[in-house]
């Protein structure tokens, strides 16, 4: 696991200011079939390499991030506020 | 907003001190504590802000994004603190926490080392200069720190976990004694 993560408010901080929400996934429309919920509730892909994920910076900004880190290396390769990138990809 | 003023007991009580030559930890008085949210992101009201907390140093303190504290030793009557919120209402939500925070200060030759111990952000002066602000962990314990002096950091706390934390400063600071 990575142990120190750029926040984009707080700079670099130890995982252990962070809390783990998983993988980074569309959200299905709340009308599509119980197949799709399965997929985005329960099923994971546990990838070798790059991966998405939620964090929360509990101990710190208090802010949801999204890390792009290497299971296998333990890279970090982005660390992006939520709510700014998704702001941004709504505004291009 | 509740109707009735909540009656104040020091969580800290009776105003402790732990002090050498080298360190020492200071309760503050429980002074009040406002945590303010912008109502618009992005808009820079640090301006706004210094106007509305007054003169004393440090009395603003950046808590992330969008958020801050306004801190200070007196306590806020409840007519202040409205017009406090009124002056910012337009601006920015406010929520008295100067019951809900316990302020802490550490000041002596050795607060970096001491300080060190607990948490893993860069203390240095040109890292984490005078009025710097950071939340961050102690131990297990959330906090909020902010350096006051080149020697001397404040550390905001909630309240339940003022006593805790208390003693594991102590004990941080025990081999300085």
């Amino acid at each position: 696991m990575a142990s120190l993560i750029s926040c984009p408010h707080c700079g670099a901080r130890p995982k252990e200011e962070f809390t783990i929400k998983g993988a980074v996934l569309p959200r299905p429309d709340a009308g599509a079939g119980s197949e799709a919920w399965m997929d985005y509730v329960y099923r994971r892909d546990n990838p070798r390499g790059a991966y998405r994920e939620y964090w929360h910076h509990t101990s710190g900004c208090r802010r949801w991030l999204v890390v792009t880190r290497d299971t296998a290396s333990h890279e970090v390769a982005a660390c992006q506020d939520a709510a700014l990138a998704k702001r941004a990809e709504a505004q291009p | 907003m509740s109707e009735f003023a909540i009656v104040h007991r020091s969580a800290l009580a009776p105003a402790p001190r732990v002090a050498s030559h080298r360190i020492a930890i200071i309760a503050l008085p429980e002074g009040h504590v406002v945590q303010v949210f912008e109502r618009a992101p992005g808009a820079d009201l640090l301006a706004v802000l210094a106007d509305a907390a007054g003169t004393a140093p440090h009395a603003v303190r950046t808590a992330g994004p969008g958020q801050w504290f306004i801190v200070g030793d007196e306590p806020l009557p409840r007519d202040t603190f409205l017009d406090l919120a009124n002056a910012l209402g337009p601006h920015a939500a406010t929520v008295d926490q100067s019951h809900g925070r316990v302020r802490i200060r550490v000041e002596g030759t050795v607060v970096e080392r001491m300080l060190a111990k607990g948490t893993a952000i860069d203390l240095d002066i040109g890292a984490f200069p005078v009025g710097h602000s950071a939340a961050t962990l102690l131990g297990h314990v959330s906090v909020h720190l902010t350096r006051l002096d080149a020697t001397a950091f404040e550390i905001m706390v909630l309240r339940g976990f003022a006593s805790s934390l208390w003693e594991g400063l102590e004990r941080m600071s025990a081999e300085f004694g």
